[in-house]
């Protein structure tokens, strides 16, 4: 009933049951380390593993068909992984609202004793490699870039928690990642609309991923720093 | 099994090239009345409900819900109620797992502006539930593919169940219970309704109800 084309070579088929092992294995491995992990960003992490095994399964099929299954199974856990970081995002934001102290207390010096650093490239440089990165993270484009420019935007936010300042970064970056998503969306529906603008909806979704990514590296950092301080 | 045995006669086809859409009497009152419930949902005012007042405190806590957050939650339902109708008319194997995966991160939308901490908590946690079991869920959808060669249920019904199609149809099923959040993982949805705002709230769990409905129809055309 299965039509396979004469052309393919044997080891291509006989290759399809260990890739639907491996998946499936991936996953069961991915899941026993979710049951014995406790922190919320690591669960969050280790869940994208899961869904990999899925971009696995998915594609040993291998034909035309799957590759176009493939995309979907992306984009829906991609989807899925924006949403719950935004819900972790907004209850985040709920306990800063509901405590404001929460975000600025129990924070560990790095030095045993007393010690002040009066100098003026500790106030300057961070902000400095910050931008930098940030900067070199929209050059980049994309999901490197994005990761870059994460990285950029959670160097600010220790450097600024550091010196003792208020970090009040989650509002601004909530509201980035509503932007994202509109040029992603946009960018994605402008491929089916108009498929002769391909370049503009792709730097869309590119600028789009660009900011999600580094909005998710962001909060991802600013969470990392909070199971610290728990410990 | 034939869809003619399950749903009723064949009232006609609308084939979309290769994907065929069915419809019987049984597809269409379901599509029928989950667009229904969201004409309802889309004409209802949001005007702030207050409900939900904490128990097992001795201070009366009312949750407040203000109007603009209101407005994004019917914008939400909406959506999941056409999602799930798609779910309840579509010809296609996988389109189903994708409408299906849409219902679940709608669920989570619906419930991502609220203010209590213990829904965003459950929310999370059935977000992280969806997401493992999108494995079984597009897992066995793509091994039924790989088996058989196709994805179309027309195709599929008429077709003897092979032992691979069995396998890929029993993870399926996992996915879905996952993914809908019934049976072994309702322990984190079901926290997800306290939250103030009838109409809105109701759709979670109404389009997890009818997908289980079609799950099941789809299942049976498949295995039998």
């Amino acid at each position: 009933m299965v039509f396979i084309p004469p052309f393919v070579p044997e080891t291509f088929i006989t290759m399809y049951m260990p890739a639907i092992y491996a998946g499936l294995i991936v996953g069961f491995i991915a899941t026993m380390a979710i049951a014995m992990k406790r922190e919320e960003i690591h669960i969050l992490i280790l869940t994208d593993l899961v869904g990999l095994a899925m971009i696995f399964v998915v594609s040993a099929v291998g034909t035309d068909l799957a590759e176009a299954l493939i995309l979907p199974g992306l984009v829906v856990e991609l989807a899925e992984t924006l949403a719950i970081s935004e819900i972790l995002i907004t209850r985040e934001m709920r306990k800063i609202e509901q405590d404001p102290r929460a975000n600025l207390t129990k924070s560990s010096s790095m030095f045993p004793q007393a010690f002040s650093l009066d100098m003026e490239i500790m106030t300057t440089a961070p902000n400095f490699i910050a931008l930098v990165l940030i900067g070199y993270g929209i050059f980049l484009t994309g999901f490197t870039g994005g990761a870059v420019a994460g990285g950029g935007i959670v160097l600010h936010a220790i450097s600024k928690k550091a010196r003792g300042l208020p970090v009040l970064l989650l509002d601004g970056i909530a509201g980035v990642s509503g932007i994202a998503w509109c040029l992603w969306i946009i960018g994605f529906l402008l491929f089916f609309v108009a498929p002769q603008y391909w370049v503009l909806s792709l730097f869309l979704a590119a600028c789009g991923l660009l900011l999600k990514v580094a909005s998710k590296v962001g909060l991802i950092g600013l969470l990392m720093r909070e199971d610290i301080d728990k410990e | 099994m034939d869809f003619v045995t399950l749903g009723g006669n064949l009232l006609g086809t609308i084939p979309l090239g290769d994907i065929v859409l069915y419809v019987n009497p049984f597809n269409l009152f379901l599509f029928a009345v989950l667009l229904g419930f969201t004409a309802l949902i889309a004409v209802s005012k949001p005007e702030t409900q207050v409900e939900a007042a904490k128990f097992n405190t001795l201070d009366n806590a009312q949750v407040k819900v203000d109007e603009k957050e209101f407005r994004q939650r019917r914008f939400l339902s909406v959506i999941c109620g056409i999602a799930s109708a798609g779910a309840m008319i579509t010809g296609d194997l996988f389109n189903f797992t994708l409408f299906m995966a849409l219902v679940g991160i709608l669920n989570i939308g619906i419930v991502s502006a609220v203010k209590q901490t213990s829904v965003l908590n459950s929310a999370f946690n059935y977000g992280l539930i969806a997401m493992m079991c999108s494995l079984p869920l597009f897992g066995g959808a793509s091994i039924i593919l790989a088996s058989t060669g196709t994805l179309s249920l027309a195709v599929l019904s008429q077709m003897h169940a092979s032992p691979m199609v069995v396998f890929g149809a029993i993870l399926m099923l996992i996915g879905i219970l996952g993914e809908s959040g019934v049976a072994p993982f309702f322990a984190s949805k079901a926290e997800m309704f306290r939250t103030p705002g009838s109409p809105f709230i109701v759709i979670i769990h109404l389009s997890s109800l009818f997908i289980i409905v079609r799950a099941v129809e789809i299942l049976l055309l498949v295995l039998w």
